[in-house]
C-alpha cells in the first residue's frame, strides 16, 4: 500500500513501475524485469488502473472497450470472453457490459478501469485510488476482490490517503511525502485505522486537525 | 503472426463500431465529396475545355489533384485526431502501458485510419468518373504501383504528425501550415511547372508532387508502370527515406515524453 497526502508522489510512482515515466535517477525493476531496458517486458507483468475517469472509447460498450483491451494486452483469444465475464462480476458491472460507457457514471468508469487492469491477470497490479467514486458495497466487494488476489500470489500496490482502505486490504505500507520515502513496514495483524492515522501523523509530521477538534 | 492479425482485427472492429454508431459523420463526409467535385466541376467548366494542364481536361486533373492531396492531409489528421483524442480522453497512457509496443500500436491504429480514407478516396474519384462523368484512362499495374507507394509516404507524414503532436502538442497548427503548403506547391490545382523558377524546386523535392503526378498519369494517362519509372523510383526512394525517420522519430517523442512526463499533455 502506497500512502501519502495529495503530491506526496504515489502516482508518478505507478506511472514508473508501469513504464508511463522513465526515472531520471535510479532503477525500476519488476519481475527482475528492467523498466528502462526491458520495458515490453515489464508491461506485460503490469496492470494499471488509472485515476483518469474517461479512458475508454465512449462508443463502444463495456465489453468491446474490455476485448480491444484484453487483445492488446495479448490476453489468448480462448479465455478472453470468460475472463471479461469474469471481470465484469467482479467489479459489479456485469448488468452494464452491453452499455456504451459515454452513459456510464464516474464510479462505472471506475468500476471498468479496475476491470480493465484485471483481465490481462497481471502479476503486478497497480491501483490508483481505486474506490475513490465507489459506494460502498462495491468497495467492499472490491476489497475483497483484492485480498483474493493477493492470495494468489498477485502483487498489488495501491496508492490511497485513505486509512481504512489501507488497514482494510493491505499486509504492508509504504508511506510518501514529498517524494520520500518515509516509512516501509508491515501492517500488524488487527491494526486499526485510527493506529494507522496516528503513526502516519507522527511519521510525517503533519498536525492531525481532526483530532485537534476532536479535544476541543 | 497471428497476434499481430488479431489486433489488427480489434482496432478496425472498434473504429468500424465507433463509425456505425457516429452515422451523421459519415454523411457529412458524403455531402462534402459532393459538394466539392460540383465546386470542381462548374469551375473547370467557366475557365472552358481550352485549358488542358499537362495535356489533360482541367476537371479531372483537378479530381485528381485534389483526391490524392486530401488522402495525404486526411490521413495525417487522422493519426493527429487519434493522439489528441487519446491524450485528452487519457487512452493514450492507458494504450502505451498494455503488452503491444508502441510502434506496434501506431503502424495498426495507422491501416485502420488508411482504410477509411482509402475508401474516402475510391469514393470521391467513382463519383467524379460516375457522376461528373471525368474522362479516364486506366492503367491498373501502374495505379496499384503508385498507390502502394502513396500509402507508404502518407503514412510516413502521419506519424510525422503524431509525433509533432506528442512532442510539442501543437500538431493542429502545424499540419495546417504544412498542409496549406503542400496544396499550395504539389501541383493540387496547376502545374508545378506555372510556379517561378525557385518554388518549383521546391515543388520537386515534395513527396506529395510525385503522389499526385503519378495518379494522374496512371490513372487519366493510362501510362505504363515502364514509362513511369522515373516517377516511381522517386517515390521509392521518399519512402525508403521518410518511414524509418518518422518511426524513429516517434519513438524518440515517445521516450522523451515518458522521460518528462508530458505523454497526456495537450
Amino acid at each position: 500500500m502506497l500512502l501519502g497526502p495529495n503530491g506526496s508522489g504515489k502516482t508518478t510512482a505507478l506511472k514508473l513501475i508501469s513504464t508511463l515515466l522513465l526515472p531520471d535517477a535510479g532503477a525500476v525493476r519488476v519481475g527482475g524485469f528492467d523498466a528502462r531496458r526491458d520495458a515490453g517486458e515489464v508491461r506485460r507483468q503490469v496492470g494499471i488502473a488509472v485515476a483518469t475517469e474517461r479512458s475508454f472509447f465512449p462508443r463502444l460498450s463495456a465489453r468491446e472497450n474490455l476485448e480491444f483491451f484484453a487483445t492488446l494486452d495479448e490476453v489468448p483469444r480462448p479465455e478472453r470472453a470468460h475472463r471479461i465475464q469474469q471481470v465484469l462480476c467482479d467489479t459489479g458491472l456485469e448488468e452494464k457490459a452491453d452499455t456504451l460507457v459515454m452513459k456510464f457514471s464516474s464510479g462505472m468508469y471506475q468500476r471498468l478501469g479496475i476491470a480493465r487492469a484485471l483481465v490481462k491477470r497481471p502479476s503486478a497490479l497497480l491501483l490508483d485510488e481505486p474506490t475513490r467514486s465507489l459506494d460502498a458495497a462495491t468497495t467492499a466487494h472490491f476489497w475483497t476482490t483484492i485480498r483474493a488476489l493477493a492470495a494468489q500470489q498477485t502483487t498489488v500496490l495501491l496508492a490511497t490517503h485513505n486509512f481504512a482502505e489501507a488497514t482494510a486490504v493491505a499486509d504492508r505500507v509504504l508511506l510518501l511525502h514529498r517524494g520520500q520515502l518515509l516509512a516501509n513496514r508491515p501492517l500488524t495483524v488487527g491494526e486499526s485505522a485510527e493506529a494507522l492515522r496516528a503513526f502516519y501523523f507522527r511519521t510525517t509530521g503533519e498536525i492531525d486537525e481532526t483530532s485537534i477538534i476532536g479535544n476541543l | 503472426m497471428s497476434s499481430t492479425l488479431d489486433k489488427l482485427r480489434a482496432i478496425l472492429w472498434r473504429d468500424l463500431l465507433t463509425a456505425i454508431r457516429h452515422r451523421s459523420g459519415f454523411v457529412v463526409t458524403l455531402v462534402g465529396v459532393f459538394t466539392e467535385l460540383a465546386a470542381f466541376y462548374f469551375l473547370s467548366r467557366a475557365i472552358g475545355p481550352g485549358f488542358r494542364p499537362d495535356g489533360v481536361e482541367y476537371f479531372p486533373f483537378l479530381l485528381v489533384g485534389t483526391g490524392v492531396y486530401t488522402f495525404f492531409v486526411m490521413s495525417a489528421q487522422a493519426f493527429l485526431s487519434a493522439v489528441q483524442e487519446a491524450q485528452q480522453t487519457g487512452t493514450l497512457e492507458v494504450l502505451m502501458t498494455s503488452s503491444t509496443a508502441p510502434t506496434e500500436l501506431v503502424i495498426l491504429s495507422s491501416v485502420s485510419a488508411f482504410t477509411g480514407n482509402l475508401v474516402n478516396l475510391l469514393v470521391y474519384l467513382f463519383a467524379g468518373v460516375a457522376v461528373f462523368r471525368a474522362a479516364i484512362h486506366v492503367n491498373f499495374f501502374a495505379c496499384v504501383a503508385v498507390l502502394t507507394f502513396s500509402l507508404v509516404l502518407a503514412l510516413a507524414l502521419g506519424i510525422a504528425a503524431a509525433t509533432l503532436q506528442v512532442a510539442f502538442q501543437k500538431g493542429s497548427a502545424l499540419l495546417w501550415l504544412f498542409g496549406s503548403g503542400l496544396w499550395f506547391l504539389s501541383g493540387t490545382m496547376f502545374p508545378i511547372q506555372t510556379l517561378p523558377r525557385p518554388l518549383e524546386l521546391i515543388a520537386r523535392v515534395i513527396p506529395l508532387t510525385y503522389a499526385v503526378d503519378g495518379t494522374r498519369r496512371a490513372l487519366l494517362e493510362g501510362q505504363s508502370v515502364k514509362a513511369m519509372a522515373p516517377t516511381l523510383a522517386a517515390l521509392a526512394g521518399f519512402a525508403v527515406v521518410l518511414l524509418p525517420l518518422a518511426l524513429a522519430g516517434l519513438s524518440l517523442s515517445l521516450r522523451r515524453a515518458r522521460q518528462n512526463g508530458t505523454l497526456s499533455f495537450y
